[in-house]
């Protein structure tokens, strides 16, 4: 398959203002700035495929919206070479936004005051889509989308998930090739993240777009990708497929304990090096327990280790925490 | 064409947008009428008093200061964003801009139309027009709309370049505020007046820096011919909408140099 998207070893760091404390550092700071670099996005490298599904995950600030800004061509790298269907982003920029299509979950590009369909109007002539395709897009998303019922409402009335759907329609219009979403199901009840994620799973089946999105729900990316990008403190700390994560930390279980007291405890360890038997004793030597179970740890609890550092995915297996 | 079709649904926008507030856009637009106003009222009391300023009286001025107004109802229109184009980085909508396949500068002119200040200003700037242009003795034929069409147009694309060069410096400073109101507002309001009754300092300002004086001074002299001309080279009656093509493309030059800075840092 053809690829999409070729990033190696790209850097992005910002030149942070460091702030003391008190007036005297505040007046310090006018004569004499301290600058802090903060590594945003630190030598990170891969590559998408024509047609593929990849979320993005990891703690805020990792630095996954600045990857995504690389990649749509609001900034550029610092170092490293960043390529997206064929174009350098950021210095082909005319060109190369004609074909990508780009949802910021957090900042809407609707018109507050006016019907949905209103800002799609000026899409269609900003981008210059041809009235067939614009016609044909329209009624097809707003069929899948659910949206004939609130199209003429304005947008201020819309409730989130609403304006979400909106959102992503206006980016979708051009029928672009490449898509980038970032956070599009933030803040969205269950039945609104689904309707986004049939939606992005359709366009990838049907039209063969190649989406990239970043989430905090491992629900999104469990029920639409493929493929699984986590980015911590700038650096990529997995690639590759859900079930392999999965796969690698089926040893590792979890105890909850409910204590007389009332009070709950849980540890998480790996079984081939430490034994159920020798937790167990230890927890039934130290606490009085009233009820147990062992459970094997939901996909959100590994990546919440992940992300804390309790797991380490280059090394097979971890000790859990302590209790 | 493309890009009218984007100016007419952009316009349309923002004038149904506020039309979704009917009595507040009344009220904001005459309250910007008012305000703008006050200030007239007062200097043309004023005038009552002392009959003339350096030559100008009362109705020539009021036709200085309709070019001002005149100007700004199309400058607001079209560089509403630019003017606030700081808050417009503050809050990460300037991303959106650039991954459209468009002009950065030309989505920024096109996007929104500041509705009540073009209308506050706009009726201002026609009312003192009527009121003063039939009493200062302007004869009007082809050559003389022709020059009135081109000075307008110059003016404003005189005010449009100097609200670029200010947005442009946000890339280098968070906060540009106060440099647009010292280089756009205090100006303007020098601007009020024949320059000549400025001290050298002012008068340079007004001509080479920050050319407020082609937008209305120079231009009104074209019809008035005010004594006070004689202290200023004849040509610049004639380059005045020229002054603001330039300025424009200055400011057009320094906003592609600038706007480099932003792929750099983000917000």
């Amino acid at each position: 398959m053809e690829t999409m998207i070729a990033v190696e070893g790209a850097r992005k760091y910002y030149r942070v203002a460091k702030r003391g404390k008190g007036l005297t550092a505040a007046v310090g700071q006018l004569f004499n700035r301290k600058y802090e670099i903060k590594k945003a996005v630190d030598d990170i490298s891969f590559s998408i495929k024509r047609g593929e599904i990849v979320g993005f995950i990891g703690p805020n600030g990792a630095g996954k919206s600045t990857t995504i800004k690389m990649l749509s061509g609001i900034l550029y790298p610092d170092a490293g070479r960043v390529e997206a269907d064929g174009f350098i982003p950021y210095k082909q920029r005319k060109q190369y936004v004609k074909n990508i299509g780009v949802v910021f979950g957090q900042k809407s590009q609707l018109n507050w005051d006016l019907p949905l369909i209103e800002s799609f109007e000026l899409m269609k002539f900003i981008y210059r889509i041809p009235r067939e395709q614009y016609e044909k897009n329209l009624r097809q998303f707003c069929e899948l989308l659910d949206m004939e019922s609130f199209l003429g409402q304005p947008v201020r009335q819309l409730s989130l998930g609403q304006r979400m759907r909106g959102d992503i329609v206006a980016a979708l219009l051009h029928s672009p090739e490449l898509v980038f979403l970032d956070e599009p199901t933030i803040g969205l009840d269950v039945v609104a993240k689904e309707k986004i994620r049939e939606f992005i799973r359709y366009m990838n089946k049907e039209r063969n777009t190649t989406i990239i999105f970043t989430t905090h729900d491992m629900q999104d990316i469990e029920k639409v990708c493929n493929r699984l990008i986590i980015i911590d403190k700038g650096k990529k700390i997995y690639d590759g497929s859900i079930e392999e994560i999965k796969d690698r930390y089926t040893n590792v279980k979890t105890i909850e304990v409910l204590l007389e007291n009332g009070g709950k405890e849980t540890e998480t360890f790996d079984v081939r090096r430490t034994s159920v038997n020798a937790v167990l004793e230890r927890i039934f030597a130290e606490r009085r327990v009233k009820d147990i179970s062992v459970c094997e740890p939901e996909i959100d609890e590994i990546i919440r280790d992940i992300y804390e550092g309790r797991l380490r995915l280059d090394a097979p297996s971890a000790e859990g925490g302590a209790l | 064409m493309g890009e009218l079709r984007i100016a007419v649904q952009s316009l349309k926008m923002s004038v149904q947008a506020r039309m979704q507030y009917r009595v507040d856009t009344l009220v904001a637009s005459i309250a910007v009428f008012v305000r703008e106003s006050a200030n007239i009222i007062v200097i043309y009391l004023a005038l009552l008093k002392f009959d003339a300023i350096n030559g100008w009286n009362v109705n020539e001025m009021l036709f200085l200061f309709s070019i001002l107004f005149l100007t700004y109802a199309v400058v607001v229109s079209l560089f509403a964003d630019l003017r606030d184009f700081s808050r417009m980085i503050r809050e990460g909508r300037f991303d959106r801009l650039l991954v459209r396949p468009r002009g950065l500068l030309l989505q920024l002119i096109l996007n929104n139309a500041d509705v009540i200040a073009s209308v506050g200003h706009g009726t201002l700037g026609i009312l003192l027009f009527l009121l003063s242009a039939g009493r200062v003795g302007i004869e009007w034929n082809p050559v003389t709309i022709l020059y009135y069409l081109c000075a307008i147009i110059g003016g404003v694309l005189m005010q449009g370049g100097i609200f670029i060069i200010c947005s442009a410096l946000s890339f280098y400073f968070v906060e540009t505020g106060s440099i647009r109101s010292i280089f756009y507002w205090d100006m303007r309001r020098f601007a009020g007046y024949p320059i000549s009754i400025y001290n050298k300092l002012i008068q340079t300002l007004l001509m080479y820096v920050v050319p407020f004086a082609f937008v209305n001074y120079f231009p009104a002299q074209f019809f008035l011919r005010k004594p006070d001309m004689a202290g200023y080279n004849e040509a610049y009656i004639y380059i005045a909408p020229l002054v603001g093509v330039f300025v424009y493309l200055l400011a057009y030059l320094f906003w592609r140099v600038s706007v480099r800075r932003y792929y750099s840092t983000g917000n």
